[in-house]
């Protein structure tokens, strides 16, 4: 049983890994999608309590994959999980380097570069999307959402600020009865 | 290995073996775990430039810039590739899996502890209430990264017509991501490669 869940572990972020361009916003969707619809090991809401935690933690946001490893099985899975998101990239990071010395500036290069960035960019708004729906989608968290949005987007706060005041005044509002 | 390169340039080559120092592994692990521990909060690049190539000249200013491009572009954490390419400059592939242990080791023993209170305190249904809350902070700060980064995209339809085809495929209609980039990818690629324009300049 634990074996099985430790190899889908491998199965599930090891692919994850090598097409998480932009980091680990662009394969949230697929992540949820994956534990929660295909391999059925988390709830929806399990899932976006542990996107949660993730952004409070420090580090990388990939390692949300270290969270669920843990959450479905234990110590070792959160030791596979994490060596699945980040082996595989690596080694394309080791090759991509090495090529990378030797054509300084190449028309191949600079497609990569700009290629790229709009499959990023749809991808991490899937993500987005897919959290939002796997929360409670009330008028409070909507306002929330736009919010946050708003001060990240103009301000110059801290995300991690942000994440502990959030935490704070939801806490306040959970005291209060909502 | 560009020793060739800026001979005929009057200001010295800044690949000069003279110039860059070469640590221990031993030195390399602990200036990431120090990283690792200081970066809470997304500061690891600038931690990073200062132990690797400030404090201690492992590689130059140059190299640690292209660095930082190749890290963002190709797959993975932005940080741990980047911590993987100070390591390989420095030390070759020991030295690149140390520097990744080195930064995610810290993060990766809170993460666990934060996963463990979680299902300690599940039960109360104030966690969930408090993290819905918190999620929606992160997807915030998702959105915010991604209209900043949407508007360094090349502004023609094509950049469009991907960007917004790859969201409802993957976001909407819940397409296996798989599938959707090995299509996406290449006619991005494509698409760029088309309108590059440098490739006038015959460069």
């Amino acid at each position: 049983m634990d074996d099985n869940r430790l190899l889908g572990l491998i199965l599930v972020f090891a692919p994850l890994s090598i097409l998480s361009f932009g980091g680990g916003q662009a394969i949230i969707a697929d992540m949820q999608h994956q534990t929660v619809d295909v391999w059925g090991w988390l709830s929806a809401n399990q899932f976006s309590d542990l996107f949660a935690i993730s952004r409070a933690a420090p580090g990388p946001s990939t390692l949300i994959a270290a969270l669920i490893g843990y959450q479905i099985a234990g110590i070792w899975g959160s030791i596979i999980a994490t060596l699945a998101i980040y082996i595989p990239s690596s080694i394309v990071v080791y090759y991509a380097t090495s090529w990378w010395q030797n054509h300084p500036d190449s028309r191949l290069k600079r497609s990569f570069e700009r290629g790229l960035g709009p499959v990023a960019i749809g991808l991490l708004f899937a993500g987005a999307l897919a959290i939002i729906e796997s929360g409670p989608i009330t008028l409070l968290m909507l306002v929330n959402l736009a919010l946050c949005t708003a001060i990240l987007y103009f301000t110059k706060f801290s995300p991690y600020k942000l994440v502990g005041t959030v935490a704070l005044v939801f806490l306040g509002l959970n005291l209060v009865g909502f | 290995m560009s020793a060739t390169k800026g001979q005929s340039q009057p200001e010295p080559d800044p690949h000069a073996p003279p110039q860059l120092e070469t640590p221990s592994l031993w030195q390399l692990m602990m200036a990431f775990l120090k990283i690792g521990v200081t970066s809470f909060g997304g500061a690891s690049r600038p931690m990073m430039h200062r132990e690797s190539v400030e404090a201690n000249k492992w590689l130059s200013d140059r190299d640690f810039i292209a660095g930082f491009a190749l890290a963002q572009v190709l797959p993975g954490a932005n940080p741990v590739n980047l911590a993987l390419y100070v390591g390989l400059r420095a030390r070759g592939v020991p030295g690149a899996a140390i520097a990744v242990l080195g930064m995610v080791l810290p993060a990766f023993c809170v993460i666990l502890l934060m996963g463990y209170a979680y299902r300690e305190l599940i039960a109360y249904p104030a966690t969930h209430f408090v993290l819905a809350g918190v999620a929606g902070a992160g997807v915030a700060a998702t959105l915010a990264t991604g209209a900043k980064m949407a508007t360094k995209l090349d502004r023609n339809w094509m950049t469009a017509i991907i960007a917004l085809a790859v969201f409802i495929a993957v976001g909407v209609l819940h397409i296996s991501m798989t599938p959707v980039v090995i299509v996406a990818i290449p006619a991005s690629l494509a698409a760029a490669w088309v309108t590059d324009k440098g490739a006038r300049d015959g460069r």
